[in-house]
């Protein structure tokens, strides 16, 4: 029995892929912002809020945390416009993204933040910072350098399931490979090459926020 | 037309859901077994064991799980094997657990202190007994409370089986949801009856952490 | 190097009972780039308690560790009861641990096993001892450090020196013929000092050979036979405890002794 692979075949569509690459990232990188945002505030609100927004949060997160992505993609997506809320493919998919970052984000955010030693409320505290300055400028930058790598680890999780998005029709990589193994019935090299490029962007990405997060977010080996 | 009552689409829901436990335990308890292998393969230091399994979870936490099973399913019909997707979700399903066990339970391993091994050594003690009477006692609980807790991403991860045709819970919600046009309430029963399935688990895992601190 | 023991070299044509227990010969040891120990030569006889003193990163533990094979030398001979150290022969190593037992700054005792069963698991284990037997000779080694009644305890229910006298006796259920200890009390609020020390002391007095990295000055005065102090990896002064103590030939040793006194 003769295997024949035909990889050319799936490498010829490279437009197609790229344009799933653009997509997945575009994705990643809208909803890492959205999502880390969501978490920081949901980590603020279980450490600071009263005490129904710490219940509401806390349901939020475990409802996220114990049901699968792609059942929440699909309530998005398929369940809402019954509930009268019509929304594109991207469109729901960066929400149910967010949705599910943001709920992973609050958590890991929040261990950040509980590790803050009490000294630095208290030399916060005697420097006269109100609770929002203490938490923008004392306590959130060394919680997020600390947590740091978790929240990246993360934030792959999320692009590597944005897969999943392809089967409601969002333009990304999955769904390039989907269309062109439908063209050329080259099923199994085109999933090996969009895993191949997936594994690449794993590695990217996780460089990238590696040096993107001590820049521009909590000071390099400072704290 | 059929009107559906809610019973109704619970019924079928619950008759899926029993697939979603099943290939949820066939892939944990598989994945384990080949996942230990794995481990003993990089402690022990076989020739090639430590690029081998590093690799090996690289590729596995590093690309989606959709592709895996894509990728099973296809693959294994290129070799000629009659594939179901059952058997291929399973197979998928079986080498991600492994690889995410695996590295879970290598940390767990090299949580146990230093001066552990080389007290068991001190003590004339070779590679095995040091790794089987002193070690691998003190890793496993570790291990236990993270263990536990991979099991709820298991039982997530099998949802991503209906994407190959394989009818547990949430392509039964599909299929249910092309029936009765009521994707609110179905695709609400699916989070529900998942809720129900990893929450305790979650739960058990978050106690058993608890108990681990405790006790030091 | 300033030797004042004409003992330090055996003398030729030595009959078996001169035979040094431990000997070490031009032993170097580097991590990586760093040298940590630059040619010792050292010979051990049966009986001798040595105390090895010096700063930190004199290479003291590392000496230690190299004895037992926890430290891999590479150049250099070092033999334990005539029989030469072999790093990638297990068997060899085996039988090595066998005649040399060690106690460590931090315990290291085994969490997951009650203190008569950490006392019990080596013999058990590499000498095929039966667990009637072990336990026979567990209870009464525990009774030898003081804690007989101790058997069925955890060791997280024990104070440090109660855990320290217990991996003692762990080390003894082997019957090595070397015991070395690696700053065994450095890791104890000080008034359980006493307890471990005198444990030591005992086990001198009965003949066992010793080989202690320590900062008790007071305690190796009293109980070494010889006093080793180490500066930068090599064996700087060597003598009885009188004279190095009272007489310090060097700067670096006289130093030393003023910046802990």
């Amino acid at each position: 029995m003769r295997i024949e692979f035909d990889f050319l075949a799936v490498l010829a569509q490279w437009p197609l892929l790229l344009h799933g690459v653009a997509w997945t990232l575009g994705l990643t990188a809208v909803s890492a912002l959205l999502g880390v945002g969501l978490g920081v505030a949901c980590a603020w609100a279980r450490s600071q809020g009263p005490r129904w927004l710490r219940w509401v949060v806390g349901a939020y997160v475990e409802l996220i945390r114990n049901t699968p992505f792609i059942v929440q993609l699909f309530f998005v997506f398929f369940g809402l416009p019954a509930a009268g809320v019509k929304l594109t493919p991207e469109t729901a998919a960066v929400i149910a993204m967010v949705v599910n970052l943001g709920a992973y984000a609050a958590e890991i955010v929040r261990a950040g933040i509980d590790a803050t030693p009490r000294g630095q409320f208290e030399a916060a505290a005697s420097l006269a910072l109100n609770r929002a300055q203490t938490f923008i400028h004392v306590v959130l930058p060394p919680a997020l350098r600390k947590v740091w790598p978790a929240l990246t680890s993360q934030i792959i999780i999320v692009m590597l399931g944005s897969a999943v998005c392809g089967q409601i029709s969002t333009e990304e990589l999955s769904y390039a490979a989907n269309l062109i193994q439908s063209r050329n019935f080259r099923a199994f090299e085109a999933y090996i090459i969009a895993t191949g490029i997936y594994l690449l962007l794993a590695i990217g990405v996780r460089g990238l926020l590696n040096w993107f997060g001590p820049r521009f977010i909590f000071g390099g080996r400072r704290g | 037309m059929v009107d559906f009552t809610l019973w109704d689409i619970l019924r079928n829901l619950l008759l899926a859901a029993r697939w979603t436990v099943a290939l949820s335990l066939i892939a944990f308890v598989g994945g384990g077994l080949v996942g230990l292998g794995l481990l003993v393969a990089r402690i022990a230091r076989w020739p090639g064991a430590e690029r081998f399994v590093a690799g090996y979870v690289q590729l596995f936490q590093g690309t989606p799980l959709l592709m895996q099973l894509f990728l099973a399913y296809f693959g294994l019909a290129l070799f000629g094997v009659d594939t179901s997707p059952w058997v291929s979700a399973a197979l998928a399903l079986t080498l991600y657990t492994s690889a995410f066990l695996c590295e879970i339970w290598r940390g767990c391993v090299a949580a146990v202190p230093r001066g552990q091994w080389e007290a068991a050594q001190s003590l004339a003690l070779n590679f095995s007994e040091q790794l089987r009477h002193v070690v691998l006692p003190q890793a496993t609980r570790i291990a236990i409370a993270p263990t536990v807790g991979f099991l709820v991403q298991v039982i997530k991860g099998t949802a991503l089986a209906s994407v190959i045709g394989f009818v547990e819970l949430t392509k039964a919600g599909t299929m249910i949801t092309n029936a009765t046009f009521q994707p609110f309430l179905v695709y609400s029963c699916v989070a529900l009856m998942y809720f129900l399935l990893c929450f305790p688990v979650s739960l058990t895992a978050r106690a058993l952490e608890r108990k681990l601190h405790d006790r030091r | 190097m300033t030797v004042a023991d004409p003992l330090a070299t055996p003398a030729p044509h030595a009959g078996l009972t001169d035979a040094p227990v431990v000997d070490i010969r031009q032993l170097r040891k580097s991590f990586g780039h760093n040298e940590v120990l630059k040619g010792i030569d050292l010979q051990v006889r049966r009986g001798e308690v040595i105390a090895i003193i010096g700063k930190s990163g004199s290479g003291k533990s590392t000496l230690l560790r190299c004895i037992n094979g926890l430290e891999v030398f590479q150049s250099g001979s070092l033999a334990v009861d005539g029989r030469p150290l072999l790093h990638d022969n297990a068997a060899a190593m085996r039988e090595l641990r066998q005649h040399v037992g060690m106690i460590f700054q931090s315990f290291n005792l085994f969490p997951h096993l009650s203190v008569g069963r950490n006392v019990m698991l080596a013999p058990g284990l590499v000498k095929k001892v039966t667990s009637t037997a072990g336990e026979q000779r567990a209870r009464q080694l525990l009774a030898r450090v003081g804690l007989a009644e101790k058997f069925d305890a955890w060791p997280d229910q024990l104070s440090g020196g109660q855990q320290q006298r217990v991996a003692i006796a762990r080390a003894l259920a082997m019957d090595p013929a070397v015991l070395l200890c690696d700053e065994i009390t450095s890791a104890l609020d000080p008034e359980l000092v006493g307890e471990v020390l005198r444990v030591v002391e005992s086990l001198a007095d009965e003949g066992m050979t010793l080989l202690m990295v320590t900062h008790e000055m007071g305690f190796a005065r009293k109980v070494s036979d010889r006093v080793i102090f180490m500066h930068q990896g090599r064996v700087h002064e060597m003598g009885p405890p009188e004279q190095l103590f009272g007489q310090p030939q060097t700067p670096e040793l006289q130093q030393f002794l003023s910046s802990i006194s």
